[in-house]
């Protein structure tokens, strides 16, 4: 323990240890996640009794002399900062219909609009898969007090009732920013003029701190029976009220589609944004309902195993989503009849009688050697196809390597033919996948736009995000346990590449993969620029995840390792039955705040010229000859949008966190 | 002299069987500091040994040694006619044939007791998960807990996990069992209940070598005592012999020490 | 006594240690493993180069850093001046601006986030949910986003006029940035620094002796008081009398003649032997310290693998710097000239200005336009929003470290600390503060560390930081690699060099725990 106290205090110092901000965002240092998690823990004491609200502000207000100044100094400077920020987001020269109709073009670029249906394709199976583990596992036994939502509900309609207030009479605000009172066209009103403008506002200030007091005397008097109602639930059914306004409510019809530039405040929202979304939101109630009988009808037992399925759905739709958005293949029947399925079977029937052999009881020595023989022979395919000293389909070479990969870890499944059976049934499903992906992507797509880039804005943001996430994982536990390693030669390539890629800037290694790795291609070879930098964020990601990780396994204890070895596991069974689940659980919250960390590392698209959710606001719209040189609205509505998901993340890690520091061990 | 007579006489029937475990001029170093120097011992069939010592006096480096936890450097390490050397596959036959009880019992706390149990039958003798979960619920009857199965380790006291912990090994069906200082982390009232497991398990002609403090066990249950010193080992004896009459003075003074 | 169990050596059994098969040898799978996957990534990366210079071969480009001495192009927006004006010294200048940044960064984020951090654990209510927001709002956005928006939002403040605002003649702020006074480092600085040298050595010995007094009488002496009081002393002294060390510098420049004098041979063969008496060294010190009273241990496979590491890594210096680059050694050659001349020349005579000066800010009518004149401190558009930047970003990220940090400390250490009746003050300084700050530091310095990365942010919004300044240098020599080459030296450079720092100051809490 000393000695793993040890590296990880040089490597803190020595050029980047495993330490990180406290707190979900950013890389953590095992260590200080215990601290925060216990300083989280203890940072919430028991929650005082006051009897008055006058109790409650000497309290926590004017306490003393110095409290009641830095209570007055603050309440101020807030003041002073939410009439800047009130006035520049109303202010009539606010160009919000700049963002409001290139939303279309924010989130999916120049998608085009005969296979939008795509997209909400991919929404809704996300919405579908959301619901469902929703349902099945969240949200059991929390509920969210009564008590609370009519603070927040009281709260909210005072803070509005604040803004109109603060607001300035009318604001118009000029080129240079500041506040213009005079201006020939617009008569400066009266202050109480202006606050019966805003009657709808004050409207909704009073009709919510009436809710809110209603529910509070209601909760009070026990009138109502439930102290709490479910938090999921709850979530879910507030959703329903932007998706109902939508059909209500005048927002406008504003879109900005191919050039043409509709804007017509005062109507509903256009049909083809409001129906889709409705169709969303009853999928995820339909799905959450759905999942919540399962729940029911499920004994603990078959709850756990349900875990399995759904989250191999979850783990497999970023892929299959991505081929739903980019292809519509557009297959040649010939080819696919007398070559692809001839060799898919091929593959699949020898392999299945390669791994069948290979699990015969009493193979021993020999059947790892046949594996390692395999794997060499899949090496040299991809060794050949640098040097074109022969030619083959990528697949092939592909199913090869999978061959090799699968046959070395055979051994495991050796004896039974259950076992055996199993082993083989996967293979066959695996190449049935991979033969079928490989098949698609070979054929030409027929879906084309009008950009080079096929897809845009906040989309590419996340599906970079995402690829990420899942391609780097494996690549970072496999650095972790290399720099962990017994074996020096592994412990120093891991090191020395973890400390290299941590102590550069993204942007160095994104630059270097954007425009230099075609350069170390072979001739012929080339790499679409998304594919480059996603690359790039992977090998980026994956030296912090290592790091992360690393600090799990460190929390690994000897004993552990010592007892797989006593009772002769190998080194693989020991690494994936004993020492990665621990690790990995003691990892997951630094793991969602490296998650955290890509996805806002995603922003950096922008600079190597990918037309990501970023550009679109500081480039693309700008641009446009209706909003030349509109800027600021729509990187504050991409900064809300990248708040809203990154401290959603955020809140639900710190929850995990608490969760399992207090729960199972 | 009539203990040294009785002691030739449990020798001699001892002689007859079965080398178990042979160890000849093993040596061991840690950096600079030598844990093992010269170890020459033999471990018959059947035969419970208790090895002595003060701490520091490498009993738990030996006993590591045997199931190759430790490597050891010079000498010989012959288990059941096969010898520890850097072949793979001798580790691998040693280590299902060799089960071992640690101080901190080191279950898996991410795996229920069953779970904990059947996973080296499954994964190493190669069974099939029902015939290892029954298995698994014959040992825990062995062991007292049968009813403990779904409960994960932390759930347990001590006393239940060092059961579960041997019943871990023994569902490895080892020839062999290793046991280091397996009460030393439990609170008095539970060190018992581990105690009997090790007697019944002793009783039914299982091979052991314990190292421990639990002078009481040694004398009732062992046939044999080594007691090591500075990583060497300076005296063998029947348990009679070494409680009443100890050769050596160093064996005395330890003596003194803990009786 | 004879035991008959004891087994009689030498018998038939010690003819077992055959040699088994290699492929179940553990010694030869654990090496061949570690060999072969080393030998596929070296011919991973050997591939990749080969084809990396066929691939520019075939496009005519010619790779190496003569570049670096050739004229570039364009001007660089600030910073030092490009004099030389070639694609080195602009370089150069990049890294400059992004030392100066990081610093000025690390000092105003640290403070600022020191704040905050205590600032959401008052038990004010309105301060700590506004310390809650800031926290909460600045860490969940891009940092990139944010510079860009604080750029965008510079950039729409209004124009800059003659009798600039807000405080004409000390702070102006406008579209063109933020100007402020600035200080400076004056003519007769480094001689002064001498002096503030002389004054920390005598003051330190001061400081040792006067806890030695508190340490024996128990009375009050102020040890660190009287430390900061003699250095003060010199200080003061040395602004005035600071011209009589002018012969200082002759010392740089006879060092200066002295590196001149060297031959590339010379350093090589320096290098070379500094290489090897390193690994000989080590490896005497390994072995020694698998040294027994009864003679060398045994040596286990992985005690070798050491031994030759070492070695191999001696020959390697000596192969790089024979073979590999042979311009190194003339490249150190120059830079230690140059470095020692520059010094000589900082503490020559004839430097009788002031140590420090300062300067207000002004505004000069270029043309048609007014915009801010060189003696004020500014932060130009870029400039000033990479700076905001990464300052309220990292501040966010500090803010929770020094709260987590604070938390760490068990409610006990202030209870014993109360119990054994210290005064809070004391407290605070002698319990709470040391042990927080051992938890604080090792964050915080990966703080400093991101912070110093993140300034490469500049490149989207064009201040010439070191990243921006090589991506115009590579658009116009098409050096693309090499000047990747020279970022990633620099900020693993800078990564280190925070890191020491940070490890120094780590190692001195420890012992000041124990």
């Amino acid at each position: 323990m000393d000695d793993a106290a040890g590296t990880r205090g040089t490597a803190a110092a020595g050029g980047a240890g495993p330490v990180g901000p406290v707190g979900p965002v950013g890389p953590v240092d095992p260590a200080v996640t215990d601290v925060a998690a216990a300083a989280a823990a203890r940072a919430r004491p028991p929650e005082e009794t006051y009897r008055s609200a006058g109790e409650w502000i000497r309290k926590n207000l004017f306490s003393s002399r110095l409290n009641s100044l830095l209570t007055i100094a603050f309440g101020l400077l807030i003041l002073f900062a939410a009439r800047g920020l009130l006035n520049f987001v109303f202010s009539e020269e606010r160009g919000w219909d700049a963002v409001r109709t290139n939303l279309r073009l924010i989130f999916t670029h120049a998608y085009p609009e005969e296979q939008y249906v795509r997209i909400w394709v991919c929404v809704g199976t996300l919405v579908v898969l959301t619901g469902l583990s929703l349902g099945l596992f969240a949200g059991r036994g929390e509920g969210v007090q009564l008590q609370k939502i009519s603070t927040v509900m009281a709260g909210v309609g005072a803070a509005i009732a604040l803004g109109v207030i603060l607001r300035e009479p009318s604001v118009l605000i000029g080129a240079d920013g500041a506040v213009v009172r005079e201006n020939d066209d617009v008569v400066r009103q009266s202050f109480f003029e202006a606050m019966a403008d805003r009657w709808a506002w004050w409207l909704a200030a009073a009709v919510l701190i009436a809710a809110g007091v209603v529910l509070r005397r209601a909760v009070a008097s026990s009138k109502v029976s439930i102290s709490s109602v479910p938090a999921v639930e709850f979530a879910v059914a507030l959703l329903a009220l932007p998706v109902l306004s939508a059909w209500i409510y005048p927002w406008g019809h504003f879109a900005f589609v191919d050039g043409t530039f509709i804007a017509e405040p005062g109507r509903t929202v256009a049909m083809s944004t409001k129906v889709p979304w409705t169709v969303m939101w009853l999928l995820v109630v339909a799905a959450m309902a759905l999942g919540r009988l399962m729940r029911r009808g499920f004994d603990e037992q078959q709850q756990q195993r349900m875990r399995i399925p759904l989250n191999l759905l979850w783990l497999a739709s970023p892929f299959a989503l991505y081929w739903v958005i980019l292809r519509d293949p557009h297959l040649e029947w010939d080819r696919v009849l007398s070559v692809d399925i001839p060799m898919g079977v091929l593959f699949g029937v020898i392999g299945a009688g390669v791994l069948w052999m290979l699990t015969r009881p009493g193979v021993g020595e020999l059947g790892r050697i046949i594996a390692i023989v395999l794997l060499g022979v899949a090496a040299f395919n991809w060794l050949a196809a640098f040097f074109g000293w022969y030619s083959m389909l990528q697949k092939a070479r592909l199913s090869f390597l999978l061959l090799a990969l699968v046959a070395l870890a055979a051994h495991n499944f050796a004896g039974e033919s259950i076992k055996r059976r199993r082993l083989v049934v996967a293979w066959l499903v695996l190449m049935a996948i991979v033969h079928y992906f490989a098949t698609l992507m070979n054929a030409p797509s027929t879906v084309e736009t009008p950009t080079e880039a096929l897809i845009g804005g906040f989309a590419v943001t996340v599906i970079v995000a995402v690829f990420t996430i899942m391609l780097s994982f494996p690549l970072g536990v496999l650095l972790a346990l290399a720099r962990t390693s017994r074996l020096p030669i592994f412990r120093v390539m891991a090191t020395s590449y973890i400390e290299v890629i941590r102590g550069v800037p993204l942007i160095t290694i994104l630059i270097f993969f954007a425009i230099i790795l075609n350069l170390f291609l072979p001739v012929g070879m080339e790499i679409s620029l998304i594919a480059s930098a996603t690359l790039g964020y992977t090998l980026f990601s994956a030296a912090y995840l290592a790091e992360n990780v690393r600090g799990g396994l460190q929390s690994v204890r000897r004993g552990q390792f010592e007892a797989s070895d006593a009772v002769g596991l190998s080194t693989t069974q020991r690494t994936v039955f004993v020492v990665l689940p621990q690790a990995l659980r003691v990892s997951i919250p630094p793991l969602v705040g490296q998650m955290i960390a890509t996805f806002k590392e995603t922003s950096l698209l922008a600079i190597i010229g990918v037309f990501d959710v970023l550009r679109m606001a500081n480039s693309v719209i700008p641009a446009q000859t209706q909003f030349l040189g509109i800027k600021r609205e729509g990187l504050l509505f991409v900064s809300v949008v990248y708040w809203i998901f990154a401290y959603t993340l955020s809140k639900q890690s710190q929850r995990l966190e608490r969760r399992l520091g207090v729960g199972e061990r | 002299m009539s203990i040294s007579d009785a002691t030739v006489a449990v020798s001699e029937e001892l002689a007859a069987r079965d080398d178990m475990i042979v160890c000849r001029d093993v040596d061991k170093w840690f950096g600079d500091f030598q844990a093992l120097s010269g170890i020459t011992a033999t471990i018959k069939e059947q035969e419970i040994v208790v090895v002595l010592g003060p701490s520091g006096s490498g009993k738990s480096t030996w006993i590591r040694c045997i199931n190759r936890l430790e490597a050891h450097q010079n000498g010989q390490i012959i288990v059941d006619g096969i010898e520890l050397t850097n072949d793979l596959r001798n580790i691998e036959k040693i280590r299902s044939e060799v089960g071992m009880v640690f101080q901190q019992f080191n279950l898996f706390p991410h795996l229920t007791v069953v779970d904990n149990i059947t996973l080296a039958p499954i994964w190493v003798r190669k069974k099939s998960r029902p015939e290892a979960e029954e298995l698994a619920a014959a040992l825990l009857e062995r062991v007292g807990i049968p009813e403990q199965a779904e409960k994960f380790p932390g759930q347990l006291s001590g006393g239940q996990q060092q059961r579960v912990a041997i019943a871990r090994a023994l569902a490895m069906e080892p020839r062999v069992m290793l046991f280091d200082e397996p009460t030393s982390a439990l609170d008095p009232e539970m060190i018992k209940e581990v105690l009997d497991v090790m007697e019944e398990l002793a009783r039914s002609g299982m091979t052991m070598m314990v190292v421990t403090h639990e002078m009481g066990f040694a004398r009732e249950v062992a046939d044999r005592v080594i007691f090591m010193e500075g990583g060497e080992i300076v005296e063998v004896g029947t348990p009679h012999h070494f409680f009443t009459d100890p050769t050596e003075e160093r064996t005395k003074l330890f003596l003194s020490q803990v009786l | 006594m004879s035991d008959p169990l004891q087994v009689d050596r030498g018998s038939s059994l010690s003819a077992a240690g055959a040699r088994p098969p290699f492929y179940r040898d553990a010694t030869v799978v654990k090496w061949l493993s570690q060999v072969l996957t080393l030998a596929l990534v070296l011919f991973a990366l050997i591939f990749l180069a080969s084809q990396g210079r066929s691939n520019l071969e075939a496009k005519d480009i010619e790779t190496g850093y003569d570049f670096l001495g050739t004229a570039l192009g364009s001007d660089l927006g600030s910073g030092i001046d490009t004099n030389p004006n070639t694609s080195g010294r602009a370089l150069w200048v990049g890294m400059v601006n992004t030392i100066r940044l990081s610093i000025g960064g690390i000092i105003a984020a640290t403070v600022l986030g020191v704040l905050v951090g205590v600032g959401r654990l008052s038990r004010n209510w309105i301060v700590s949910r506004a310390s809650s927001v800031f926290v909460e709002t600045l860490r969940n956005i891009p940092l990139l986003v944010q510079i860009i928006l604080i750029f965008v939002v510079i950039a729409s403040l209004p124009r800059v006029t003659i009798d600039q605002g807000p405080i004409p003649g000390w702070l102006h702020i406008s579209n063109k940035g933020v100007s402020i006074p600035r200080v400076y480092v004056a003519d007769g600085f480094y001689q002064w620094l001498i002096f503030l040298a002389i004054g920390a050595a005598i003051g330190w010995i001061v400081m040792r002796q006067r806890s030695r007094v508190h340490d024996e009488t128990g009375r009050s002496t102020y040890p660190v008081l009287s430390f900061g009081a003699v250095v003060g002393v010199f200080g003061v002294a040395g602004w005035f009398l600071h011209p009589i060390f002018g012969w200082v510098g002759a010392i740089f420049d006879f060092g200066a003649s002295a590196i001149d004098a060297l031959t590339p041979g010379i350093v090589q063969a320096i290098i070379s032997v500094a290489a090897v008496a390193a690994a000989i060294l080590w490896i005497r010190r390994f072995l020694a310290s698998h040294r027994t009273p009864a003679g060398l241990t045994k040596l286990v496979d992985d005690d070798w693998f050491r031994i030759i590491f070492a070695a191999a890594g001696a020959v390697l210096v000596i192969l790089f710097v024979t073979l590999g680059w042979p311009g190194l050694s003339s490249w150190i050659i120059n830079s230690g000239r140059d470095l020692f001349e520059v010094l000589g020349d900082k503490f020559g005579n004839g430097r009788t200005g002031l140590p420090i000066d300062a300067m207000r800010p002004d505004i000069e009518q270029v043309g048609n336009f007014p915009n801010y004149g060189p003696s004020g401190l500014n932060l130009i558009q870029g400039l000033a929003a990479v700076y905001f930047g990464v300052v309220l970003y990292t501040a966010a990220f500090i803010a929770e470290v020094v709260r987590g940090g604070i938390l760490a400390v068990p409610k006990g250490q202030s209870e014993a600390a109360q119990a054994v009746g210290l005064r809070r003050s004391t407290m605070l300084r002698r319990v709470v503060l040391p042990q927080a700050f051992r938890v604080i530091l090792p964050p915080l310095g990966n703080q400093y560390l991101n912070l110093t990365k993140n300034t490469s942010l500049a490149i989207a919004i064009g201040y010439s930081d070191v990243v921006q300044v090589g991506q115009t240098v590579y658009n116009q020599t098409g050096k693309t690699l090499e000047v990747v080459s020279i970022w990633m030296l620099f900020y693993l450079a800078c990564s280190l060099t925070i890191s020491v720092v940070v490890n120094f100051f780590n190692v001195r809490m420890r012992i000041v725990e124990r």
